[in-house]
């Protein structure tokens, strides 16, 4: 009897903030398909505004930047980090505390910081130093060091990964070639993930964006920015379209590392 | 020679990864640093920025504001995730799961795209503002967003998915046999949760609690959005002195930036005395 009554308040509970939380969502969603929401009640379901959205080249372009900017910088920082753990894994493991507060720096001091640090010191340098994409891309290599880092991190924590090497040594690898071959392949995961991770945080940045891209490099969410007070609807759409796009990503995370903590 | 050499080829593999630190974290944050204590535009040493801070109402506010708003969205944030984490530890599997990953989902919905939902809800022709209309019920009717209180709303949506998450893990580590041994020795639920199950939490309460005014008194893009620089943020602030291409206020903002790390610092040392405090007088 006692137990019933208590799951039934968590139920009361989880309710309430299932309501607090979707509400926002929610309504977003119905703005974006009525013509106009004047009464307590939206009036004229339409798709128009969706339709506008697909339609607007400003809008599509912008979401192929950000994928641009994205997508760069994580191969980047992925590859750089493979690298690093290699000396780490094969030659140095007492290193790994120097990487892991570098790799900490970035989450701890966010977008703000680094943006307005980057900007400060090129900006005023030549060419190529005052380069916005290049500070761009610069600044979301370290933006995402912490996601990839801890991927890949969780990963090696799961192989045995001295082991491995020493046995393929044994059977006639050299140690660059354990590692790219028995190692990096079973981080695959662990890589995975932290790509999606760090392509949903790039790809809902703001502050780096409007800080150092200013009007240099139109990414979706600067669009976005642009067209806010313009209409509520197309405003509305955008944001739906990019939720969604976010929304895929990070349930792709979700999925996966569920299915490697089940096998 | 050679062989030494050839021997310590493979630290060539540590060059892009601390190039891209190098040049893209620790030089730049360096320079910022040094540069909050140099004359504006030249080589040197003052204290005037820091001075200039605490002297100008604008960014003496800009100081205030920001403190105020981390600190009360993320008390406020962490006492509702703390009825969230419990009700998500004793629900079913099923609706635990469901609960997860609605947390999940609307920890990504943040920025601008929060910022429009709030407005949309809340603001000129807001749909509650209009339900507060047609109930004569004036809080509502006449609710300003763009204000403090309409951004500290804001904030809080933001910060309790958040700390629902990181809350849940340590709930899980509360035993149930705890519960029944407080009440075996007549102990109602608000002796177990002063004596038991809040001490037992208290380290993930003030994680959790640091790295929620962390996010709050960095966030830009929310307040950004919906005030624009029309209220005293110090991010807000910060990026206004880098924002022309012709008048940068580089020296100043640096100063303002190192502010916002101090603010920072000192919130993660102060939950650090308490834990340590703490555990002290537990033993």
């Amino acid at each position: 009897m006692q137990s019933h009554k208590k799951s039934a308040g968590s139920v009361v509970v989880i309710v309430l903030f299932l309501a607090y939380l979707l509400l926002p969502l929610l309504l977003t969603f119905l703005y974006s398909a009525f013509t106009q929401w004047t009464e307590l009640l939206p009036q004229g379901f339409t798709l128009r505004y969706y339709a506008e959205v697909f339609a607007d080249t400003a809008f599509l372009i912008s979401v192929l930047r950000t994928v641009a900017i994205s997508i760069l910088p994580l191969l980047i920082s992925i590859l750089a980090m493979l690298l690093v753990m290699y000396v780490v894994v094969v030659y140095h493991p007492g290193w790994e505390g120097v990487v892991q507060v570098l790799c900490t720096i970035p989450y701890a001091l966010q977008g703000i910081i680094l943006a307005i640090s980057v900007l400060s010191l090129y900006s005023g340098l030549p060419l190529p130093f005052s380069n916005r994409i290049l500070m761009l891309t610069g600044t979301y290599c370290v933006l995402v060091l912490p996601y990839v880092y801890r991927g890949i991190r969780n990963s090696l924590n799961t192989i045995r990964a001295d082991r491995l090497i020493e046995a393929a040594e044994l059977l006639g690898a050299g140690k660059l070639q354990a590692y790219l071959r028995v190692i990096v392949p079973n981080l695959r995961s662990g890589i995975t993930v932290s790509a999606l991770l760090g392509m949903a945080v790039l790809f809902g940045d703001f502050v780096v964006v409007n800080i150092i891209g200013g009007s240099y490099y139109e990414t979706a969410q600067m669009h976005l920015y642009k067209i806010l007070f313009r209409s509520g609807q197309l405003s509305s759409a955008v944001i739906v379209v990019l939720f969604a796009v976010t929304l895929l990503i990070s349930g792709t995370v979700f999925y996966q590392t569920g299915k490697g903590n089940r096998s | 020679m050679q062989s030494k050499l050839q021997r310590h080829r493979y630290l060539l593999a540590l060059v892009p990864f601390a190039l891209i630190v190098l040049v893209f974290e620790l030089v730049p944050l360096f320079t910022v640093v040094l540069r909050s204590f140099f004359p504006e535009g030249q080589f040197g040493f003052t204290l005037a920025h820091y001075a200039a801070i605490f002297s100008k109402k604008l960014y003496r506010d800009a100081v205030f504001n920001s403190v105020l708003i981390a600190l009360l969205s993320s008390v406020i944030g962490i006492v509702l995730a703390f009825f969230g984490a419990g009700a998500a530890c004793r629900a079913g599997a099923g609706t635990r799961r469901m609960f997860m990953s609605v947390l999940n989902m609307t920890s990504n919905f943040a920025g601008i795209p929060l910022a429009f939902a709030y407005i949309i809800l809340l603001g000129g022709s807001g749909v509650l503002v209009l339900l507060g209309k047609q109930l004569g019920f004036a809080p509502l009717a006449e609710y300003n967003v763009y204000s403090f209180s309409g951004l500290l709303l804001i904030y809080v949506y933001f910060q309790v998915p958040v700390a629902t998450i990181l809350l849940i893990p340590s709930f899980d580590a509360l035993h149930k046999e705890w519960r029944e041994s407080v009440s075996l020795l007549g102990g109602g639920s608000v002796v177990y949760w002063l004596r038991v199950g809040i001490p037992v939490l208290l380290p993930s309460l003030l994680g959790t609690l640091s790295i929620l005014f962390s996010n709050a008194i960095a966030a830009y893009a929310t307040a950004y959005a919906l005030l624009g620089g029309n209220f005293s943020l110090l991010p807000i602030r910060i990026s206004e002195q880098f924002a022309g291409d012709v008048v940068q206020h580089k020296e100043f903002g640096s100063a303002l930036a190192v502010m916002l790390m101090l603010l920072m610092v000192a919130a993660a040392a102060i939950n650090a005395h308490i834990l340590k405090k703490n555990t002290k007088e537990g033993q």
